[in-house]
């Protein structure tokens, strides 16, 4: 019974931290973009890489598997997002802005390596 | 059934430009309705002519918030473009309703004809003229689908340019016709805006009435300012107001294709960009068309699987007469090469923003 009430507590976690990430990315993603006003998708690009760097930070630091669960799949997970990501590429493409297409995909990686490398780095030295 | 104006009447076109998620202002109902379906309502109720909801693809207004398609985030609350027109008593009998439901946005008076094939169009004074048809989605003309007839038969007479803008929900000779998921929507209205010259324009009206049963079209004065990239004329330089002191406006048409493009950037994409970060301008609306046409391009459209969009595009800006002059200099940039720009007088404008309320909705007086 006492496994039971934990797993319930654990999913209603899951819903929550992943309600706030989505919310968080949505916030963040707007606020950029607002600024930026340009073609390239400069707010799908900063959620994506501070996911990446906060990511490889969590990652590092050995969690419980719950915590883990929470931050890590349901917080961040929600809060980066692969989808959009393809999706604004696709479009830049379709408006012929081929090199902001290509340039989004090649600086998304790069970036995405380069900061959850940063977070492993920052998570070693705590 | 109402048949609207039957002979060639002065009429008024209504525009309202504003956020599709935006609700009605009121005091009495707790959770109020949609705007955009409201005023389609109100156009119902009072059985208009025609009107049509346009869905815009990017914008901004007076507060400079940039709403576009190209992001996820920016696009949940796109600009629309409700456009109404009937006779002058009509349209001024609901001008205060629509100003009244509308928190934030702009709505706009231009003086406009309902024309008919027997008409007798007097050809101005060398300035060009806009036509803008309106058919429903699935109307067919001689075979071809209505929108593809029209835009083939000005495209023969040799107009500047032409663009097919799909509507959402509207109004056609007093009936009110919406688009809807599981539905063929044949009878939702569709714009169909063009640019020839005041003879052109006759001729095509005579052959659109010959050919069509019963065909809702508009003629309005513009003034063609640019062509492919050819400079005709800057737009007038009218008077702050006219001389009973009322305001006066300009609104510019930049008629151009998802397929030209000004430094590696759709000429639209950059136009809003430089306009929101010149500071210089009150809003734009851009609106993406389905199908059209340009100089010697023959009419063409999307296709179901392509790599790259090719259909027209209008970006739509309303401003007072010396910002235009401003504003027309970083649209004379972008348009070097491609694209058709044209600049008409606006007499009345209303602009909400929330409790403030700018502008009148009597008409100015100011002949050019």
């Amino acid at each position: 019974m006492r496994g039971k009430a934990a797993l319930m507590l654990v999913w209603g976690g899951v819903l929550l931290a992943g309600g706030a990430g989505a919310v968080l990315r949505f916030v963040v993603d707007r606020t950029v973009a607002r600024r930026a006003a340009r073609s390239f998708p400069f707010g799908t690009l900063t959620v994506n890489v501070s996911g990446a760097a906060l990511l490889g930070l969590l990652g590092s630091l050995a969690l419980n598997r719950h915590a883990a669960l929470l931050a890590d799949t349901a917080f961040i997970g929600s809060y980066t997002t692969f989808s959009t990501w393809m999706l604004e590429t696709q479009r830049l493409g379709e408006e012929r802005q081929v090199l902001d297409a290509v340039a989004n995909v090649v600086a998304s990686i790069v970036l995405g390596l380069a900061a959850a490398l940063l977070g492993q780095w920052i998570a070693g030295r705590l | 059934m109402d048949r609207g104006p039957t002979v060639n009447q002065p009429c008024l076109k209504l525009t309202t430009y504003f956020g599709e998620r935006q609700r009605v202002v009121t005091d009495h109902v707790r959770r109020p309705g949609f705007l955009a379906d409201a005023m389609l309502d109100l156009f119902d109720t009072r059985e208009l002519a025609t009107s049509v909801m346009l869905r815009g693809i990017a914008g901004f207004g007076p507060r400079h918030i940039l709403r576009t398609d190209e992001s996820l985030s920016l696009s949940e609350d796109p600009p629309v473009a409700i456009a109404a027109v009937d006779v002058e008593s009509k349209i001024s009998g609901l001008v205060d309703d629509v100003v009244a439901m509308t928190g934030h946005g702009l709505v706009t008076l231009e003086r406009a004809r309902l024309v008919r094939g027997d008409d007798v169009l007097d050809v101005g004074n060398g300035d060009a003229s806009k036509l803008t048809v309106y058919v429903g989605r699935q109307e067919r003309i001689g075979g071809l689908p209505a929108y593809r007839a029209v835009c083939d038969l000005l495209y023969r007479q040799g107009f500047s340019g032409g663009a097919v803008i799909l509507g959402v929900d509207g109004t056609a000779h007093g009936e009110r016709y919406r688009a809807q998921f599981f539905s063929r929507n044949v009878n939702v209205p569709l714009m169909i805006i063009s640019i020839g010259t005041a003879a052109q324009v006759s001729a095509a009206v005579a052959e659109l009435s010959a050919a069509a049963p019963n065909p809702l079209m508009t003629v309005e004065r513009v003034r063609l300012c640019k062509r492919g990239g050819e400079l005709f004329a800057r737009p007038h330089r009218l008077p702050d107001t006219d001389d009973q002191g009322r305001p006066l406006w300009q609104k510019l048409m930049v008629h151009t294709s998802e397929a030209t493009g000004h430094g590696g950037v759709p000429i639209h994409r950059a136009l809003v960009y430089r306009l929101l970060d010149s500071g210089m301008a009150r809003g734009a609306t851009v609106l993406r068309g389905i199908w059209g046409f340009h100089g010697d391009h023959k009419p063409h459209g999307d296709k179901l699987f392509q790599l790259t969009r090719r259909v027209p595009v209008v970006t739509i800006i309303i401003d007072t007469p010396e910002w235009i002059a401003r504003t027309f200099d970083i649209v004379h940039e972008l348009t070097a090469e491609h694209g058709v720009v044209t600049c008409e007088m606006v007499p009345a404008v209303v602009t909400r923003a929330g409790p403030d309320r700018h502008g009148d909705t009597e008409l100015a007086r100011h002949d050019y």
